[in-house]
């Protein structure tokens, strides 16, 4: 071996500042150390690994959260990540719903005769490659950790392997994911290879590199390979966010996982998606601003309305909630086109930020109703089986009414405030039409959300049961001390952050 | 005739057509599959051919990468098939259509 070759090896590992990773290290080390405990432990106790897995991610959900953020606005690994303030936050907020999750798989799993213990370390997995991926600033990382994450979710979405309804789910999933990374990946290629090409102004050493890359695309404002290999990773983005021309996918794959997955894949995976998103249009692809932003124009606007119309029809409520994440999709892609203007970037930025915590927040609300609830067949939660649960159950009830409130943009609530903080950024932005449709699209998602509400708080009238005739309604069983408290936090997030912003607003909105 | 670029790339590019054609017109979930392998490939194949003609290294690194995660994808999507064929006993497409409200 060339001794000038190791010499430079070892001067890129010494830029391998492994200490900054720390958090996505601790969560592969929590994902080993439940599989070693399922080998080490008796049988008896197993039921203690999950109570594991969440006390180990809160500890370190309070540790990231008390310590400062170090080395913030480096590049190690030789420039394959970029840590931000933004990044930091995305850690957060993607272990907030991987905490989430674990415990709304507990609640599922602990009904079922299914091997327990993969199911946390694969949400645990997943979601270290989900902060990886936020801070990506390499194709090869953001490759790499988006499919390690697509993988895991492969796995995840056909859990419940006894129901061929969670295996077909799985299976659709996997196709148009591979499709989706396969066309992303062409994309890469494609900027590689103009990007590295010597004949051409600007052309970098190392391509792959996202700053790297924008240099040589301001350098070639109109290459046509550049442009379509643009178009390439932006559709195979908007596969992963669900945007209207990739949105067949979402019905099926929200109807057939496990509800602790849906909701899963509605929070961590969309948030991920518009993280990368935000990062490849503003910083990497902004020198092709001309053709980025009709294209996300147009695909907002469909995504709003396509979202909200196929939404009004479902009966099933796990269909419901994917469509209605299809629109929701379409507001936050309003709010990144927003931050395209100089006056709006800040204000935009800072109102997608918040509109995924709130987000956050009001579905996973609805989703661990929905877990509570569920019966035998995963998939099979229809809007009728919800008649007579505020008679029964006023509590689930309520917490029910205000995760939807907060998902419609009722004043008092969190999603009230996510809604208007984008249109302003929209509207200061300049972006009529697009605030046009964004505001029928709101109207007709209020009409769905109420019906499910509605289902819930008013039954139709029946004739009295005769006597010996069984009652119609089903029963309700009430919610465990944990789910109950966990309600009550997210249930009190969403009112206090729809009431006051202060400080949490304010440092969310800052960015 | 010498071999260049543009005709890695052409070769690279038809691959990609094919196995594009192929997951949207198969019915057979294990052609489909076959199909998606044949994208990864074709990105593979553009990728050497870019390194190679524009000296850049890395790209040939990315293919080792590509080609592990390939094969996780592979034995994932198989696993799926063949638990979804032992419930449903058919692999075609369209008989797999349970899931509609």
């Amino acid at each position: 071996m060339n001794p000038s070759l190791l010499q430079q090896a070892a001067e890129a590992a010494a830029n391998n500042s492994w200490v900054l990773i720390t958090p996505e290290i601790m969560l592969g080390a929590i994902a080993l150390l439940l599989l070693a405990l399922e080998l080490v432990l008796p049988k008896k106790h197993h039921e203690l690994i999950p109570s594991i897995s969440i006390a180990a991610q809160l500890g370190l959900f309070v540790a990231l959260l008390v310590n400062r953020p170090i080395g913030l606005e480096t590049e190690p690994f030789n420039g394959l990540l970029r840590l931000t303030g933004l990044g930091h936050c995305l850690r957060l907020y993607f272990l907030a719903a991987s905490l989430l999750v674990s415990l709304l798989g507990a609640v599922a799993l602990a009904r079922r005769k299914l091997p327990r213990i993969e199911f946390f370390a694969l949400v645990a997995v997943v979601t270290a490659a989900l902060m990886l991926l936020a801070q990506a600033n390499h194709f090869v990382l953001l490759f790499v950790a988006l499919e390690t994450a697509t993988i895991g979710f492969y796995i995840l979405v056909s859990y419940f392997r006894s129901s061929p309804l969670s295996l077909e789910a799985g299976l659709k999933y996997l196709v148009m994911g591979a499709l989706s990374s396969a066309i992303l990946l062409f994309g890469i290629v494609l900027l590689y290879g103009v990007a590295g090409n010597p004949q051409l102004a600007g052309h970098a050493a190392d391509p792959l590199h996202f700053g790297a890359l924008r240099h040589f695309l301001s350098a070639n404002p109109d290459n046509l390979l550049a442009s379509v290999g643009i178009v390439l990773v932006l559709s195979g983005v908007a596969f992963k966010i669900g945007a209207v021309p990739f949105q067949i996918w979402v019905p099926d794959v929200y109807q057939g996982a496990p509800t602790p997955v849906t909701a899963f894949l509605a929070v961590s995976s969309k948030a991920a998606g518009f993280a990368v998103l935000l990062v490849l249009t503003q910083e990497v692809f902004s020198p092709y601003q001309g053709l980025v932003l009709p294209l996300l124009g147009v695909m907002a606007g469909a995504t709003i309305l396509l979202g909200n119309i196929a939404a009004l029809t479902q009966h099933n409520v796990k269909r419901l909630m994917g469509l209605s994440g299809v629109a929701h999709a379409g507001y936050l892609l309003l709010g990144i086109i927003a931050a395209f203007d100089d006056s709006a970037r800040q204000l935009a930025v800072g109102a997608v930020l918040f509109y995924l915590v709130a987000y956050l927040l009001a579905s996973m609300t609805v989703f661990a109703v929905m877990t509570h609830l569920a019966g035998e067949e995963d998939a099979e939660q229809e809007l009728g089986h919800y008649t007579e649960l505020a008679q029964q159950r006023p509590f689930l009830a309520w917490m029910l009414a205000i995760g939807l409130g907060s998902l419609a943009g009722i004043p008092p609530l969190a999603g009230f405030i996510g809604k208007l903080a984008i249109f302003v950024a929209a509207f200061k932005a300049g972006l009529y039409p697009l605030l046009a449709i964004a505001i029928v699209g709101v109207v007709l998602s209020i009409y769905y959300y109420f019906g499910w509400i509605r289902a819930a708080f008013f039954a139709p009238w029946r004739a009295a049961p005769q006597a010996g005739e069984a009652p119609v309604a089903r029963m309700f069983a009430p919610a465990g001390l944990p789910l109950a408290f966990v309600l009550c936090l997210l249930a009190a997030g969403t009112l206090l952050l729809g009431l006051y912003q202060g400080a949490l607003g304010q440092w969310l909105l800052a960015w | 005739m010498t071999i260049g670029l543009h005709h890695y790339l052409a070769l690279s590019a038809l691959l990609f057509a094919i196995g594009f054609g192929g997951v949207l017109l198969r019915k057979n979930t294990l052609v489909l599959f076959m199909s998606l392998e044949l994208m990864l490939i074709a990105s593979t194949l553009g990728l050497v051919a870019f390194s190679r003609f524009n000296g850049t290294p890395d790209g040939n690194v990315f293919v080792l990468f590509i080609l592990a995660i390939a094969a996780v994808e592979v034995a994932v999507g198989l696993a799926i098939i063949v638990a979804l064929f032992r419930r449903r006993g058919t692999v075609m497409v369209d008989e797999l259509n349970a899931l509609k409200h």
